[in-house]
């Protein structure tokens, strides 16, 4: 005989450890109630992939990764924005290809300028020989230069006086001229 | 008669022949440096050929200095001081280097690697193009890796290293520190990354020589 207490939820939990009790048919009555639902169809890839998105999973990253994983977060969010400097502002939309590349892309933003100019080892430092182009409305100057390989050091020309490195790419340490240059590497193998 | 004019002509374009190095204009120089800056870049050019070095990077920096506006004396510091690492570079990568290897070479020096690490790197690499290894290792320390922690991860990858992998290895070391990392830690966890990926000894670090 159990004592009576008084806490409902006690009471609620003698309540669910009483056994409970069987009809005699029902093992007979679930396994009927199986036989009776439709035959599952088999999974096709979009189903998986589908179960697969929607089912909780736990992830493990290093702190670096985690890390790298937040930065790749903040970059989509904020759209890769930074001040370079006052009149200027660039969002890096990627370093030069430069592993194999034959032809490298120089991209850089900067809203604020009539004319952007790509200017280096390439050109003979010509600020007329690499003219960038802008993509209407946004800001942002690109050109596309054949390069073989090689480590060519430029900057950008902006509106024939600013002289600006390139947010996306290493710097020099080679500064003879008291301006930074940035530097691409275009390799061969 | 003919034959005296003929040998007067044979004469005359070899001696043009021998003397033209030492007299030749770039015209791109000549257009923008005023001559008492340009005579004397043109003499370290020609000193530069003279000894088998390459003259076009040595243009190119005095083609930026007048881009930049900087005044004579420095146009000319700086090409005297990059034909010196040149030569440095070409004696540690031996005279078969490209001019790309070179001008990387001296990069990887202007950045405080040692001749020594160039000439091993060459060792290690004796049928591959150095210039992206060298070019690599001075942007690692551009980033503020120390440039001997610098040589011992580009000599560590140089015996299997792709060009694209030196530059993805570059570009990682860059990210991490871009994100928080110091450079040296930065580039020791990728750098036993690579190791163990490969199955080599990790080595980041090592004894610099007095």
């Amino acid at each position: 005989m159990r004592q009576q207490r008084n806490d409902p939820i006690e009471r609620a939990i003698d309540t669910l450890r009483e056994p409970v009790e069987l009809r005699p048919d029902f093992e007979r009555r679930v396994m009927a109630a199986v036989a009776s639902l439709p035959v599952p169809r088999r999974a096709g890839p979009l189903r998986l992939v589908a179960a697969w998105m929607v089912t909780a999973r736990t992830v493990r990253l290093s702190p670096l990764g985690g890390l790298a994983a937040a930065a790749v977060v903040l970059t989509a969010l904020l759209g890769g924005r930074a001040l370079l400097g006052p009149g200027a502002e660039s969002a890096p939309l990627g370093a030069p290809l430069a592993a194999d590349g034959r032809a490298v892309q120089f991209v850089v933003a900067v809203p604020t300028a009539s004319t952007v100019a790509l200017v280096g080892d390439f050109n003979d430092w010509n600020a007329e020989a690499t003219p960038m182009r802008p993509v209407p409305g946004d800001g942002i100057w690109t050109v596309l230069v054949p390069l073989g390989p090689g480590r060519y050091r430029y900057s950008f020309l902006v509106n024939g006086t600013e002289w600006l490195t390139d947010p996306t790419a290493p710097r020099t340490m080679e500064d003879d001229f008291g301006r930074p240059n940035s530097v691409v590497t275009v390799g061969g193998t | 008669m003919r034959h005296r004019l003929l040998a007067a002509v044979l004469a005359t374009t070899a001696l043009a022949a021998w003397h033209a190095p030492a007299q030749a204009q770039d015209p791109r120089l000549a257009r923008r440096l005023p001559d008492e800056v340009r005579i004397p870049i043109e003499a370290l050019i020609d000193s530069a050929r003279a000894r088998a070095l390459p003259a076009e990077p040595l243009v190119d920096r005095a083609l930026e200095g007048a881009a930049k506006g900087a005044g004579g004396e420095r146009i000319v510091a700086a090409v005297r001081r990059l034909a010196g690492e040149l030569g440095v570079a070409r004696d540690a990568l031996g005279s078969g280097s490209t001019s790309a290897e070179l001008v990387a070479g001296a990069a990887a020096l202007r950045a405080g690697a040692r001749s020594d690490d160039l000439r091993h790197l060459r060792q290690r690499r004796p049928d591959r193009p150095v210039t992206v290894a060298a070019g690599v290792l001075a942007d690692l320390v551009a980033v503020g890796v120390p440039p001997d922690t610098a040589a011992a991860a580009v000599l560590a990858l140089a015996g299997r290293g792709e060009d694209a992998d030196y530059i993805a290895f570059r570009r990682n070391v860059e990210r991490d520190v871009a994100l928080g990392a110091t450079p040296t830690a930065a580039l020791t966890v990728r750098l036993t990354g690579e190791t163990l990926s490969s199955g080599d000894a990790p080595g980041p670090t090592r004894a610099r020589k007095p």
